[in-house]
């Protein structure tokens, strides 16, 4: 089963501590400009702080475009590799999302290989605005909310060992449509 | 650690031992070194910067806006680095609000982008002969003269340039109309609205004709013992982030504040007269919560994320969209002149980012002509024939635009509380100010350990050097005052430190984070061991430095005193209705924390312990 690093931008607040944790964790230097994993912040046209970090697409566009072979794949993780690489930044621009990276000090451009299965950005995160979630699972958080939403909640306080608690539940009275 | 020997223990991380030295008259920039012993006295941030204030005293006298004039940037060992909040850089001047020793401190991210540039600190002196911006790139410096950005927001300036060296990523500290104008509580912007507040920085930018600082870093910062600075960190977010007020924090931020001081009588209403206001409720988290938040924004590498994005959705301000307000705004811009209306708050707030007012003078200063309008101190033609009423929207956003641009009643408000008492003398007893720097947002009247706090804040009146008013709260009225005193000089001792560092102390203030940890931060990151104890005795000594830099301006024992309003005007409503501070008692109380202090019964430091800041930033 392959697992995703899913993003939130809406819950992100633009600290920067999963640039920090993925430098250290993966270069072993204080460099957020040397991590896998880029906070955007864009403001105020329009107003948005989103982290920018590899997909794991399982079509690569990174791979396809690659000459020399070096984007390898494992167990669904893509990395390159630096014996093969020849740092024509290829895979730079033809990523979709701007998810690989360069920096000057660097041989070859880097990108996200999940920590080789546990990604330490993801526990780091204060606001949880990075999921690493069971493929099955992404969208989740949509289809709940989309049920959530869903037409007319109605509520019941009952008290439960003294404790005053409420129970929603779907109208089906006004589950027409009317709206 | 004995502080006339020159230290002899080696720093193994932390600098990159160079600051950065521009001198804009003659369009050159050069690199200064410094040694161990000269990083272990000073630390960083506001230590390095209150020791090249004071090297550029000793060369002759300085006019805050003239070119001789030098402003510091400069963020601290810890800046940018991956423990909690290490976002915090200092502005460090002479300044033009108050005519002595200035500093303040913005949040973001430039700090951390001015260290992985490769620089512990820049200095900036002269003039530039047109309006120009500083562009380091990696440490590397050019003056680029820009005159297209004359008149230009400072939000505004910072996309322009961002589009100008086409980089998304650098960060950019920018000032807006009101710096250019020399505004004398002109701010700094970076980060979208970021402020580096108090004390007039904007205008010493203005006047140096530099409008902007644009910085692009990309360096590894220097650390001793990296994988001991993690241990320490995650514990230290851990922790953090298991605090039970954690949550509540990253979703009201400072302005959880309000409902705090309101409840507690000390929320400055109408011009600090009151410290209750009837609308709290209008203007609190919760209001901002329930209508306009719409995001929440960090500082770097801060878990807290205190920022709040707020947008107003409908009505006349529709549109309008900020990085705030913070506490101190929401209540400046809206108790303390009377405003109920959450938008409109947000709109003044808006407005002074974009111009580049800092919004505690601004909403001070209102404050005042409402009073003295109301009071007759002042008549209809000096007011410019606006009418001063208590929660006048459009008259408060009208005198933010007539400050910035320096029209008509703006022009003397753009002069600090100092040029409105020069201008109308009736107004000093009913402007609340210290060394010509206006209150920040909390009464004094009923917590001494305050007014002291705000009377001998090296700055002027604010609240970052001493806030004790919940301490003192909490712990009752019958405290001694031996204890308030210590109390004081202990917030005016550790508050600093953390801007020596490069970090915020909200983790400590607000979420009860261990102080003691920094001694472990600074030990992992420089490779010397250290206490608490010891980093405080430096920030204790620099104290008295920058006290020094404003005894030379004049300063003594009759600038000490907090605003009158403290004393002889009690509240008429709330817990602390008729309560007013005692003179005789403030009188004892000074005199205790100078004798604490080492100061003379005048509030002078003695002549021998100055000799110690007169040494290099190399040994020999």
């Amino acid at each position: 089963m392959s697992w995703k690093l899913a993003v939130v931008p809406e819950r992100c607040s633009g600290c920067k501590i999963c640039e920090l944790v993925c430098s250290i964790q993966r270069f072993g230097v204080n460099n957020p400009k040397k991590s896998a994993i880029r906070v955007m912040v864009v403001y105020p046209h329009p107003i948005i702080r989103m982290p920018i970090v590899c997909r794991q697409c399982k079509v690569a566009k990174c791979m396809e475009n690659c000459p020399t072979g070096a984007i390898i794949q494992k167990d669904g993780i893509y990395d390159i590799d630096a014996e093969k690489c020849i740092s024509c930044q290829q895979c730079v621009i033809s990523c979709p999302f701007g998810a690989i990276f360069l920096h000057d000090e660097m041989e070859t451009p880097f990108k996200c290989n999940l920590c080789n299965g546990t990604p330490h950005c993801v526990d780091a995160c204060p606001k949880n605005a990075l999921l690493f979630l069971p493929e099955h699972v992404l969208g989740q958080a949509q289809r709940m909310a989309s049920v959530l939403k869903y037409g007319h909640m109605k509520e019941v306080e009952y008290v439960e060992k003294g404790e005053r608690k409420v129970r929603r539940y779907a109208d089906i009275e006004k589950g027409n449509a009317e709206d | 650690m004995p502080t006339s020997k020159r230290e002899t223990r080696k720093i193994k991380g932390g600098y990159f031992w160079k600051i950065l030295w521009v001198d804009l008259d003659q369009g050159e920039a050069k690199t200064l070194e410094f040694d161990d012993a000269f990083a272990l006295k000073y630390i960083g941030g506001r230590g390095f910067g209150a020791k090249l204030v004071w090297d550029q005293l000793q060369k002759g006298a300085i006019d805050p806006l003239g070119p001789e004039n030098i402003l510091v940037i400069s963020p601290g060992p810890l800046g940018g680095l991956y423990l909690p909040a290490s976002g915090k850089t200092s502005f460090i001047s002479i300044s033009p609000e108050t005519g002595i020793y200035g500093d303040s401190n913005m949040g973001g991210s430039f700090g951390a982008e001015l260290r992985q540039a490769g620089l512990d600190a820049v200095a900036i002196t002269g003039k530039a002969r047109t309006l120009s911006y500083l562009w380091i790139d990696n440490g590397n410096v050019k003056i680029i003269p820009s005159e297209r950005l004359k008149g230009k927001g400072s939000l505004e300036t910072e996309g322009m340039i961002k589009e100008d060296l086409k980089d998304e990523h650098i960060k950019v500290a920018t000032i807006g109309v009101a710096g250019e104008n020399q505004v004398r509580f002109a701010c700094v912007t970076s980060d979208w609205g970021r402020n580096s507040g108090r004390t007039g920085i904007g205008a010493v930018m203005g006047s140096k004709n530099l409008k902007a600082v644009a910085l692009r870093g990309s360096k590894d910062l220097p650390v001793f013992d990296l994988p001991r600075l993690r241990r320490a960190s995650e514990a230290a977010f851990q922790t953090l982030r298991a605090s039970k007020n954690f949550p509540f924090w990253q979703e009201q931020g400072l302005m959880s504040v309000i409902d705090y001081v309101n409840e507690a009588g000390v929320m400055p209403t109408f011009n600090f007269k009151e410290g209750v206001f009837e609308h709290a409720k209008k203007v609190n988290g919760y209001e901002m919560l329930s209508k306009y938040k719409i995001g929440d924004t960090s500082c770097f590498a801060c878990p807290m994320a205190c920022g709040n994005v707020c947008l107003v959705k409908e009505g006349r301000y529709r549109g309008t969209v900020v990085e705030g307000p913070e506490y101190e705004t929401a209540c400046m811009l809206g108790s303390n002149v009377g405003v109920q209306n959450f938008a409109a708050i947000l709109k003044g707030n808006q407005l002074c980012d974009e111009l580049g007012i800092d919004t505690i003078t601004a909403g001070n200063l209102i404050g005042v002509l409402m009073e003295a309008q109301e009071t007759g101190l002042l008549s209809e033609k000096d007011l410019d024939g606006l009418s001063y009423k208590w929660g006048s929207e459009e008259v408060i956003l009208e005198t933010i635009q007539r400050i910035a641009h320096r029209k008509g009643i703006g022009n003397v408000l753009a002069e600090g509380s100092l040029g409105v008492i020069k201008q109308w003398p009736q107004l000093r007893p009913i402007i609340s100010q210290v060394k010509g720097l206006e209150q920040s947002a909390y009464d004094a009247r009923i917590a001494i350990s305050m007014a002291l706090g705000y009377a001998t804040s090296d700055i002027g009146a604010h609240h970052a050097r001493a806030w004790t008013i919940a301490k003192e709260l909490e712990m009752g009225m019958d405290w001694s005052l031996e204890k308030k005193a210590n109390l004081v000089i202990y917030h005016q001792t550790l508050r600093p430190l953390f801007d020596m560092l490069g970090v915020c102390r909200l983790p400590w203030i607000e979420l009860g984070f261990d102080e003691n940890q920094y001694a472990e931060f600074y030990s992992a990151v420089t490779g010397v061991e250290t206490t608490l104890t010891e980093l405080l005795e430096r920030s204790m000594l620099l104290y008295d430095l920058t006290r020094a830099i404003s005894i030379k301006m004049g300063v003594a024992r009759k600038d000490d005193y907090p605003p009158d309003r403290v004393f002889n005007l009690p509240m008429t409503e709330g817990p602390h209705a008729g309560k007013v501070l005692k003179r005789e008692e403030y009188e004892e109380i000074l005199d205790i924390y100078y004798a604490k202090r080492g100061w003379t019964k005048e509030g002078l430091v003695d002549e021998k312990k100055l000799t110690a800041f007169n040494d290099p930033l190399m040994g020999t």
